[in-house]
């Protein structure tokens, strides 16, 4: 059984449903619960949910202490670009703990931020930064693209015993989509295909799977077989389902969000490159944002993010197909 | 410098006529600006996120007014005010939150990222508190080249409880840097009452355990905010340390264009209209002989013919070109 | 040697015979184990790499406030960590062995002198970041909240770290909501290299750094951390306000430290050693450093204790050569231990 919320709904049910689970989660961060009508605090009391200043440095310190006590906060940060006021405690604090303890503590935390506001946001709350934390050694990074896999990834998310950056799209955040009734976990490290195909493979991540999917479906009416990869955590990644779908296609076209250097599509290009480099049958596209900063002005945004028409004309070079006629 | 309590009425004690109209004719461009984004906004004109100060133009107007060009200002995310008062254009200004070539940041900045260099408003920022340093780093160059520029930062209750707020004090303090702080201090840090923030009451309050000077004003009586910035800019002009001018208001509008306001049932915004800016510095000018309301009602008209024209300005500029991004990124 | 903490967290009364011996002996382990360390890099060049800061001249501030704290309270320090867990009642062999980097160590040499853990005991770490645990703590001490045991976390830091946001954000948060907190700003005027005078507004004016507290409507004292009881009555006060929910205490407490900040930084092959305190190597202020040296809380509480009669010299002989002995036997240890094998951290990556 299944219901249909949006994709910020999923989110919250998945946060509901563990701090009905475990009275140990804790829910907190910048502009929430501040009425005593908030359903979380009105459910959970305000011992368990609370509204924090603009501290983001002591916010996620603070989930790291209360984590590292015993108990699994998930802290609200609001949007992607504030983890960057608190970059310690993001990367060099919670992430090490467990490590140079040699396993005396654990952290488990969930922090929560909404990235990729491309919609006249402007330069500093605009970003897909989530490359960046990738490479982060005791950190795990989801990134979700529908309702249903945000709720199985934050569900598992809160389970996990270690920090987790959950990077939800602010552009997806109403987009409605089935979300399994009750418990619902989605495994972080195992990527979903969300279009099976034959000709070629396509990897989106995050706010991308849309603009791949509908790629795949304006192709997919030209004859052509594209399969779609969303590996929905991007630490840990999945890379042998992208393998072995390479395996079958021998064509590769990444899709991120993210500025070339720091994206996720750099890193799948990488490891295809070295591991899948015989199944390849032309060279690896990357299609992504512009290494600019992202606009005010509406003209200027599109023109440095990746879309569809860009996705389809590294298809057709990929696969030698003539251009669609306009 | 006496704190005054909020709804004081205020005597408007240190303005003389000249000043008082220019204040006047200040605030109801910004207000007349403002009111007209709201329209602009949801025909989609002006895009993405617009902060409102309506109801605060006395802070902007009291202390923008009384910089050269040459001193700098460091606004926030709710900077329509500031510049504005400070002399950006404001058919430029316009053609920046429409995303127009003609803007003064050609339409890649919009209305949180606004600078305009000619007039020493050098720019605001997204981030809460993140343009405090900016503020004590332009004084300290100011003070290092020789030059008699101290720097001036706005800033909200909400940045207050920022780990850079206390960094940003404590090196101004200690380095006696000449800027002026003023935090407009609205009750709401984004969406959240102060009462859910901090136990300290005022936010000059917070000034005295890093040695900042400070003072509290009522932030919608602008003679109370005039005066009081003047003691300030004299004394950082005159070389001396930070000062933290802390100016009581209240957003009659909500944090953003659209956001429902829900979180803000408590508040009495009737009270606080009693409190309006404008009408307040029109009672005192007529109780001091200075000008009548008619004086008003033309200030008001000449501001709201400046904006239909800063409409028709920005309206007709063309978009961004589309190799801007690759021009900018980095300087060359 | 009596390790175990023997209080039980019950309002301050006059501090027993037993008990000032108690502090004694820890005040006297910490000093020899750090000294120890100290001439490991003379007396076996090349085990400590990296970065290791001692505890001496804080003695008094650490067993005081350690003293104070009840069986289930936590702490969270600095990367100036090894005087805690002693007093806590750590192992020294384990200690000795995690900063010499062997597989027998505390945290199987993966952390360092920088990064001890103890938490059965209480102690759950730091940060090798300047004031980055600050949050930590307090985080710590939503959690005490919110089980409602009674307990309370104290929170070590040096006064480098009050300029940082990190404290103030952290500090505003715990008033906000009545966290049982003790903050203890171990005031030892000077950061790495530079004087706090040079740093911090309030030291710049002579103010004691406790006023930081008004900033956050929180109580602030000053102590003299060179005295083991005054700092154990501080901490009790704070203690007990934090436990009855009235809400955090900032407690500065002043100490010097009679070692340079760490030892000498410098890449592979240049042999490690402590420099001279930056009194003298930087400010060349020789006679500062020689009146510090005569205030040395370690003597001067042992000459206390004997003049007052709570110990005999005999008695404070013998803790001083059962502390030596102590120390003998966790650097054997942790000499003869192994070193951990090379692929042992990538089973800690990950919880």
């Amino acid at each position: 059984m299944s219901h249909v919320i949006p994709y910020i709904a999923a989110i919250q049910e998945a946060i509901r449903e563990e701090m009905e689970r475990d009275d140990r989660v804790l829910y907190f961060g910048q502009n929430m619960a501040t009425s005593p009508e908030d359903p979380f605090l009105k459910q959970f009391g305000p011992d368990r949910v609370r509204v924090t200043p603009i501290s983001e440095t002591a916010e996620i310190g603070i989930a790291t202490g209360a984590a590292v006590a015993g108990y699994r906060p998930v802290v609200e940060l609001y949007m992607a670009e504030f983890l960057l006021v608190a970059t310690d405690q993001v990367v060099n604090e919670g992430t090490r703990f467990h490590f140079m303890s040699k396993g005396q503590v654990s952290v488990p935390m969930v922090m929560v931020a909404g990235y990729g506001f491309t919609a006249g946001w402007a330069g500093q709350h605009t970003g897909s930064i989530y490359g960046m934390f990738m490479g982060v050694p005791g950190l795990k990074v989801a990134l979700p693209s529908t309702p249903a896999d945000a709720k199985g990834l934050m569900t598992t998310a809160i389970r996990d015993d270690n920090p987790v950056l959950f990077f939800q799209n602010y552009l997806l955040l109403l987009d409605e989509g089935e979300v399994p009734d009750g418990e619902h976990a989605v495994p972080f490290g195992v990527a979903d295909v969300k279009r099976a195909g034959s000709d070629l493979t396509l990897v989106a991540t995050g706010y991308a799977v849309r603009t791949a999917l509908g790629a795949a479906e304006s192709l997919a009416r030209r004859g052509v077989s594209v399969e779609v990869i969303d590996p929905r955590t991007i630490a840990p990644l999945d890379v042998d389902t992208i393998l072995s779908s390479v395996a079958r296609t021998g064509h590769l076209v990444l899709v991120d969000q993210a500025t070339r250097h720091s994206s996720v599509a750099a890193v799948i290009a990488a490891e295809v490159a070295e591991l899948g480099f015989s199944s390849l049958e032309a060279p690896i596209s990357l299609v992504t944002a512009l290494d600019s900063s992202i606009a005010y002005s509406k003209p200027v945004e599109e023109f440095v993010l990746p879309d569809e028409h860009k996705v389809v004309k590294a298809v057709e070079e990929s696969l030698g197909l003539a251009p669609a006629s306009a | 410098m006496a704190g005054g309590a909020a709804g004081d009425p205020g005597s408007g004690g240190g303005l003389d006529a000249a000043v008082a109209e220019r204040l006047l004719e200040t605030m109801w461009r910004i207000r007349a600006f403002e009111e007209r984004l709201e329209p602009l906004k949801r025909s989609s004109m002006v895009l993405g996120l617009t902060h409102l100060s309506i109801g605060q133009e006395a802070v902007a107007a009291g202390v923008c007014t009384q910089l050269r060009d040459d001193e700098p200002v460091y606004s926030n995310h709710r900077a329509n005010g500031h510049a504005l008062a400070k002399g950006v254009d404001m058919g430029r200004l316009l053609a920046e939150l429409m995303g127009r070539a003609e803007g003064c940041c050609r339409g890649l900045g919009g209305s949180m990222h606004v600078v305009d260099v000619a007039h020493g408003f050098l720019g605001a920022t997204g981030v809460v508190g993140g343009n405090l340093p900016f503020a004590v780093g332009s004084a300290l160059a100011g003070r290092l080249l020789g030059q008699d520029r101290p720097a001036v930062v706005f800033f909200g209750d909400g940045a207050a409880q920022t780990g850079i707020f206390a960094e940003t004090l404590n090196l101004a303090s200690l380095w006696q840097v000449p800027v002026v702080l003023v935090c407009e201090n609205n009750g709401f840090a984004e969406f959240t009452p102060r009462s859910a923030h901090t136990r300290v009451e005022r936010v000059s309050d917070l000034a005295a355990p890093f040695r900042v000077p400070a003072a509290t004003v009522d932030g919608n009586d602008v003679a109370q905010v005039h005066a009081a910035f003047a003691h300030a800019l004299a004394l950082a002009r005159a070389g001396s340390g930070p000062f933290l001018l802390e100016c009581l208001t209240h957003r009659l509008s909500g944090h953003y264009v659209g956001d429902p306001g829900g979180y803000r049932a408590a508040v009495e915004d009737e009270a606080w209209r009693a409190r309006d800016p404008i009408e307040r510095l029109v009672r005192q000018a007529a109780a001091a002989g200075w000008f009548d309301a008619e004086r008003s009602r033309a200030a008001e008209a000449a501001a709201r013919d400046e904006v239909e024209a800063a409409v028709a300005f920005a309206a007709s500029s063309p978009f961004p070109d589309l190799g801007l991004p690759a021009e900018l990124t980095y300087a060359r | 040697m009596a390790n175990a903490n023997p209080t039980d967290g019950s309002a301050p009364a006059a501090l027993g015979a037993e008990r000032l011996a108690w502090m004694y002996t820890q005040m006297y382990r910490i000093r020899e184990f750090e000294e120890r360390v100290k001439s490991t890099f003379t007396e076996h060049p090349g085990i400590l790499r990296g970065h290791t800061h001692l505890a001496d001249g804080a003695e008094a501030s650490i067993v005081g406030s350690v003293a104070a704290l009840a069986p289930d309270d936590q702490i969270v320090t600095t990367y100036r960590c090894h005087g805690y867990p002693i007093a806590l009642g750590t192992d020294m062999k384990l200690m000795m062995a995690e900063i010499y980097g062997k597989a027998t160590g505390l945290c199987g040499g993966l952390g360092g002198s920088m990064h001890l853990y103890d938490v059965a005991r209480g102690f759950l770490g730091g940060s090798g970041i300047v004031a980055q645990a600050i949050p930590h703590a307090t985080g710590a001490a939503w959690a005490a909240q919110i089980r409602r045991r009674g307990q309370v976390v104290v929170c070590f830091f040096g006064d480098g770290a009050s300029k940082q946001g990190a404290f103030h954000e952290s500090l505003n948060i715990a008033s906000v909501w009545k966290l049982p907190i003790v903050y203890v700003m171990e005031n030892n005027h000077y950061q790495a290299s530079t004087r706090t005078d040079q740093e911090d507004a309030n030291a710049a004016h002579g103010e004691p750094l406790s006023t930081k507290a008004k900033a956050y409507s929180m109580e602030g004292v000053t102590v003299d951390g060179a005295d083991p009881v005054a700092v154990h009555a501080t901490l009790a006060d704070a203690l007990a306000r934090a436990r009855s929910g009235t809400g955090p205490t900032l407690v500065e407490s002043l100490v010097y430290r009679l070692s340079a900040h760490g030892n000498l930084i410098a890449p592979p092959g240049v042999p490690l050693n402590y420099p001279e305190h930056e009194a003298i190597a930087i400010f060349g202020n020789r006679d500062e450093y020689e009146a510090a040296l005569r205030g040395d809380p370690v003597p001067r509480f042992r000459h206390q204790l004997v003049t007052e009669g709570t110990l005999s010299a005999a008695d404070a002989d013998a803790i001083e050569q059962a502390a030596r002995e102590e120390v003998d036997e966790a650097q054997r240890f942790a000499l003869d231990s192994p070193w951990p094998a090379p692929d042992s951290g990538l089973d800690y990556v990950y919880a």
